[in-house]
């Protein structure tokens, strides 16, 4: 099987004559094999990419390239690219053999053949018994299954898939997403995923591309994209909760450098080592579970608790520091502080995150000057 | 699946009543076209015929048939109306429903910013039907359309095509656009991926769509009546004819053409029941 690498260019696409910018630009390039998740809240231009990759929409302007060969006016059909939609999009009124086979007879392939290649598919997907049954009375996850098979029949260059997970209840999602992991590895297609669902994008993309209004904000390997967020939308979306964002700036007092919010400070000295500090205003990411409850007046900073909410064997605990909501990741082991009871925060100094407030990028703190880090591509 | 919910005693006596004068008109229709000439007006009125007959059903074909009774003159037999209503109920119902098919595809899946769409399409409804018989009229006659099933099948078709596209678009727009997008994916054309796949999972809706319309040009009267005189002829036009000035009306023999004529909106109807208030609300009531 050929494994094209697939460019976008620029891409862009408006909607009302410019007026809604759906996909702002973007560019990005995955390689061959390779399976990246395009990972954005709702309406953030996830879909309308993957839509314009696939030729059901024609971009504004910008250009799309597969194995370096512009696919931009090449009809949708022609392009050897498979799409699985979210609402699996599966032919019902005809049976699954008939739904399996549907792109090979439109592709005129020989009955054998196609008998031959939906067999396999179905063998790969366990939906061989049910071949003869007609789509409508299938269940979700086997109608997925369907909906993935009917593409992979056709043996796509690359893979899209739009959410195919979302409509299905919990337990058939993890068991789906097993078997999308089999698949990507037996198969070793490309795969571009897009998901709102981080867990999703975490447990089965090699990279993340997260995305917000329109643009493509970071490219990362999914082991080191939490790690190290690139941006602050980045470092506020991933996570559950997400990270702490502390707006403030530097300062420097007495050979020391702190980090000044409104209501805290922080000794970063023994932290940073940074031979010039950014003047403007910063924001500190602080993951929560880089923070800790501790006793009244060992903390570095002080607030109420609002709310505790325990999850299986984690608790998140909000804390209102200086009107902004703190979580704060806690063992559920532990006895939970009550709702009112003022309380200590201590911040693990070693994993802060900072970002320059005027751009949103990272600023990258063991480094022995400032450095803006620019989004990976 | 929903357990009916019980009626309370009034609900039932309200639904009692409506059923009454609902089905009391099919009653006595259907019992004045086995009565004989002289029940049809007789005071006290005869609710059920002592003695049933199947003469007002034979003068239909054969209109000299009624004579036998001392009742005179039907001119003309029923058989050019009902042939006339089969060309012309069949022929714009099908041209209808095709153009409404295509219509319904182009706005449910193409035109979804145009908010003057509906306003437009529904505008032709909008009018009294009488209001827009004269100039009709006069613009047939001017282009030679009157008395001739191309221009009686035309107004069909345009008076019933709102209805058609809006039924149908309902129906499209209850499907996933995604499942035409699937097949263009696959290889199809945009027309080709709306034939094969839109198409047939709309069938249900289609078969819908063709009975209702039938049933509104089966029972139209007016245009049939301003735009035929003596080469075509249909079910409508043909029972106003039963109201002579020599024999006066004709009760028996009109409610038997009636009976015959409403035979087969109600197999149509049976089959189509559960879509009806879709038709009539121009497809608002989902099922």
């Amino acid at each position: 099987m050929s494994k094209p690498k697939l460019e976008l260019v620029a891409l862009r696409k408006e909607y009302d004559n410019g007026a809604v910018v759906a996909v702002d630009d973007i560019d990005l390039t995955i390689s061959a094999g390779e399976t990246i998740a395009l990972l954005g809240s709702s309406g953030c231009g996830k879909s309308t990419t993957l839509n314009m990759i696939v030729g059901l929409e024609q971009p504004t302007s910008g250009d799309i390239h597969v194995d370096g060969q512009s696919v931009v006016k090449i009809p949708a059909g022609k392009r050897n690219i498979g799409l699985v939609f979210q609402d699996y999009a599966v032919f019902t009124s005809m049976t699954v053999y008939k739904n399996l086979a549907f792109g090979l007879e439109i592709r005129k392939k020989p009955r054998r053949e196609i008998s031959k290649a939906v067999f396999e598919v179905a063998e790969l997907l366990g939906i061989t018994e049910r071949l003869k049954i007609p789509a409508r009375e299938l269940g979700g996850s086997e109608l997925q299954r369907v909906a993935i098979g009917r593409t992979l029949v056709t043996k796509p260059d690359i893979l899209l898939l739009d959410e195919p997970l979302s409509n299905l209840e919990a337990e058939s999602r993890l068991a789906m997403r097993r078997e999308l992991r089999r698949l990507q590895q037996e198969i070793g297609l490309t795969i571009i995923y897009v998901t709102h669902d981080q867990i999703e994008a975490l447990s089965l993309a090699n990279k993340i591309a997260v995305m917000n209004a329109g643009k493509i904000v970071q490219v990362e390997l999914t082991t080191e994209i939490c790690r190290r967020p690139g941006h602050v939308f980045v470092a506020g979306f991933l996570g559950s909760p997400p990270m702490n964002l502390f707006q403030g700036r530097f300062k420097h007092h007495a050979d020391q450098l702190y980090f000044e919010h409104g209501v805290f400070s922080l000794n970063l000295s023994s932290t940073l080592n940074l031979v010039s500090i950014p003047s403007g205003r910063v924001i500190l990411g602080v993951g929560p579970e880089s923070l800790r409850l501790v006793s009244p007046g060992s903390g570095d900073a002080s607030g109420l608790v609002s709310r505790v909410e325990t999850m299986g064997s984690e608790r998140v605990i909000t804390v209102e520091i200086g009107g902004q909501a703190v979580h704060i990741l806690d063992s559920a082991a532990v006895l939970p502080p009550r709702t009112e009871e003022a309380v200590d925060i201590a911040f693990d100094l070693n994993t802060l995150h900072i970002f320059d407030a005027d751009s949103n990028l990272r600023i990258d703190l063991h480094e022995t000057k400032v450095d803006h880090c620019e989004p990976a591509n | 699946m929903t357990e009916p919910k019980k009626l309370t005693r009034l609900q039932a006596i309200i639904l009692l009543v409506a059923l009454i004068l609902t089905l009391f008109p099919i009653f006595w229709i259907v019992m004045t076209a086995i009565k004989p000439p002289t029940d049809w007006n007789a005071s006290p009125a005869i609710w059920i015929p002592s003695e049933p007959t199947l003469i007002n059903f034979k003068t239909l074909f054969d209109p000299d048939a009624i004579r036998a009774y001392g009742v005179g003159g039907v001119s003309q037999a029923a058989t050019s109306a009902v042939i006339g209503s089969i060309i012309a109920s069949v022929t714009a119902t099908l041209l209808s429903v095709s153009i409404g098919l295509f219509s319904a595809i182009g706005i449910s899946r193409y035109a979804k910013n145009s908010k003057w769409t509906p306003l437009v399409i529904l505008s032709g409804r909008m009018f009294i039907p009488a209001a827009i018989a004269v100039p009709f009229v006069i613009i047939f006659s001017n282009i030679g359309l009157t008395d001739t099933y191309t221009g009686l099948i035309a107004i069909y078709v345009a008076i019933t095509l709102p209805f058609s596209t809006w039924m149908l678009k309902s129906f499209v727009d209850d499907l996933p656009r995604e499942i035409e997008e699937a097949a263009m994916i696959d290889g199809k054309s945009r027309l080709a991926a709306h034939l094969t796949v839109t198409i047939p999972l709309i069938k249900g809706g289609l078969f819908a769509t063709t009975m209702f319309i039938f049933i509104l040009n089966w029972s139209e009267f007016l245009f049939a009546l301003v735009l035929s005189y003596s080469n075509i002829n249909t079910i409508p036009v043909q029972l106003a004819k039963y109201v002579t000035a020599t024999a006066g009306t004709l009760y028996g023999v009109q409610a038997a053409l009636a009976v015959l004529a409403m035979l087969p909106l109600i197999v149509v109807g049976y089959f189509i029941q559960s879509h009806l208030a879709r038709g009539m609300t121009f497809g608002a009531i989902k099922q």
